[in-house]
């Protein structure tokens, strides 16, 4: 099991104190003796306490069952097989970034005449903004939980005894560097500043801890294929799962997708009358409309939610995809 | 990792507290420490409080930061004021200036008009040799933090004067440090200088 601080003594009067999260310096409670945690820190650790039952879990894992495009005789024919709590370790780090970005974005427009005009519009964005981050410190393996969603809660070190804990694995070193790079790479993105010309920008960190996040695993088999849910064990809420597709909404998106990809081929050829550039614009439109369709028919028995390292292509993203290459498609012609 | 008492580098005594600070100050002899990388004795400074002003005295730490800058160059879009010409002493971009830093835990907002505030106007006290009982707010932000933080006041002075900032070319230096508890009353809109 990881490093965790309980059971350490107050070096003044003996009576026992916990350190307090992302902290050197503790009170004790009896002497209110000052307390510094010397050499490495470590890390401060906590954990919260686990708030769902075996029949919470299962029942937030029914419900998700019968939302959205899964399956419609999941609730009736998907099985149970296992259903287990486990404690994972994740990093969590506050950070302030406090900066400047200057720069300046180019602002086109056309007159009535017809003319283009380019405006070059200085910008001068202050960044001074705290971010919270997460991140799995483990392995997550098939569960589709890369970082935390939820920050409160009760701590407790009461149930470690009782639930299953996978231990961390990834360095301190590279938790703090990915929270410091995405905190500023946040901060960036926030400033919208398209030309920059000077960037000014520090990153503060303000706490770095490991929390272990109780989590619940539901597996379940839906005609002979495996598939599972994991349920938050603070809030009871569904974090991730994988879930059978519903056929008859698949093959709907299927017909649509290729009717839409054939159609778009034929009006590459029909127009090809008028020239041989639009012919190849509709051919490719076509082709990446079947691709795309073709893409979500291979994987798209199967509905995914969560932070998947390989997603399959998700129903919406699907229909996303094909309005975009839709877009495309009208612009060229236009 | 090992748990210590905390005492005073001076005279031993060990220091009591109802609050976590990264400050460490010890009331038999007037000293103020740190520990972080190394227990260090820090120099320090207590202000006067206002005596007409009256409510909940409360002591805010800052590092006040002596800095020497030079500014090599800038450009502004629209406008052309150094506000650091008030404190350069040649003609050639260079000078000193005092940076506050507050280095209590402030949100995003009170921690800027706090810092722009004090290094823009640098407040004018008498100085005293005790906290008289009055509260203190703990510490946070470590020396390291608050000279990291002494660019950010800099540019950010710079950048809210008319025009817009382009780029500012320009270094800093801190020179010496030093914590300086200034007084403010805690009233029911929030903080209030008590200068
Ligand atoms: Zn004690
Ligand atoms: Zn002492």
């Amino acid at each position: 099991m990881a490093d965790i601080s309980v059971g350490l003594n107050c070096p003044a009067c003996g009576g026992a104190v916990s350190v307090v999260e992302g902290e050197s310096t503790l009170l004790c409670p009896y002497c209110s003796s000052t307390l510094f945690i010397e050499g490495d820190q470590g890390v401060t650790t906590m954990a919260f306490k686990n708030r769902v039952n075996r029949e919470s879990a299962l029942k937030a894992s029914r419900l998700w069952w019968s939302r959205g495009w899964k399956a419609r005789d999941l609730k009736r024919v998907g099985r149970t097989t296992e259903v287990y709590p486990i404690y994972l370790p994740f990093w969590r780090a506050m950070t302030r970034v406090a900066g400047w970005i200057c720069g300046y974005e180019i602002r086109r427009h056309t007159d009535s005449k017809g003319r283009v005009h380019e405006q070059k519009v200085p910008k001068e964005v202050m960044i001074l903004n705290d971010y919270r981050f997460s991140e799995i410190a483990t392995d997550p393996g098939d569960l589709g939980i890369r970082s935390l969603r939820n920050f409160a809660g009760e701590t407790s070190f009461a149930d470690f005894d009782m639930i299953p804990t996978f231990e961390a694995t990834t360095s301190k070193d590279d938790a703090l560097a990915r929270a410091r790079s995405d905190a500023q790479s946040r901060a960036r993105s926030s400033a919208k500043v398209s030309r920059v010309t000077m960037e000014r920008l520090h990153v503060l960190t303000r706490r770095l801890s490991m929390v272990y996040y109780p989590i619940w695993v539901v597996r379940y088999t839906y005609r002979d294929r495996m598939y599972m849910t994991t349920v938050d064990g603070v809030t009871g809420q569904v974090l991730s799962g994988r879930a059978p597709g519903d056929p008859l909404f698949q093959s709907l998106a299927i017909t649509a997708g290729t009717s839409v990809g054939g159609l778009a081929a034929a009006l590459g050829i029909i127009m090809s009358g008028i020239a041989a550039e639009l012919m190849i614009v509709g051919l490719l439109a076509g082709g990446v409309i079947l691709y795309i369709t073709y893409r979500f028919f291979r994987h798209g028995s199967e509905i995914v939610e969560g932070e998947f390292k390989h997603k399959p292509a998700s129903v919406s993203q699907t229909i996303k995809e094909l309005q975009s290459a839709a877009r495309t498609l009208q612009e060229a012609y236009r | 990792m090992r748990i210590v008492q905390v005492k005073c580098p001076s005279c031993s005594s060990p220091i009591y507290s109802k609050q976590r600070d990264q400050l460490f100050y010890c009331e038999k002899c007037n000293v103020l420490h740190t520990r972080n990388g190394g227990v260090e004795k820090l120099d320090f400074e207590i202000a006067e409080f206002n005596r007409s002003l009256s409510g909940e005295k409360v002591y805010v730490p800052f590092w006040r930061l002596y800095c020497s800058f030079i500014i090599r160059s800038k450009s502004v879009e629209g406008g052309h004021v150094f506000r650091l010409m008030s404190w350069m002493k040649d003609e050639d971009g260079s000078g000193t200036l005092f940076i506050y830093i507050p280095a209590a835990d402030f949100d995003p907002s009170a921690f800027k008009n706090l810092a722009i505030g004090y290094t823009v106007s640098s407040p004018k006290y008498g100085s005293r040799l005790d906290f008289g009982g009055a509260r203190r707010m703990p510490a946070v932000m470590s020396r390291e933090e608050a000279v990291e933080l002494a660019d950010f006041v800099v540019v950010t002075m710079e950048a809210e004067k008319p025009g817009v900032l382009q780029r500012l070319d320009y270094s800093l230096t801190v020179n010496s440090s030093k914590v300086v508890y200034l007084p403010f009353i805690m009233g029911q809109s929030g903080l209030k200088s008590a200068l």
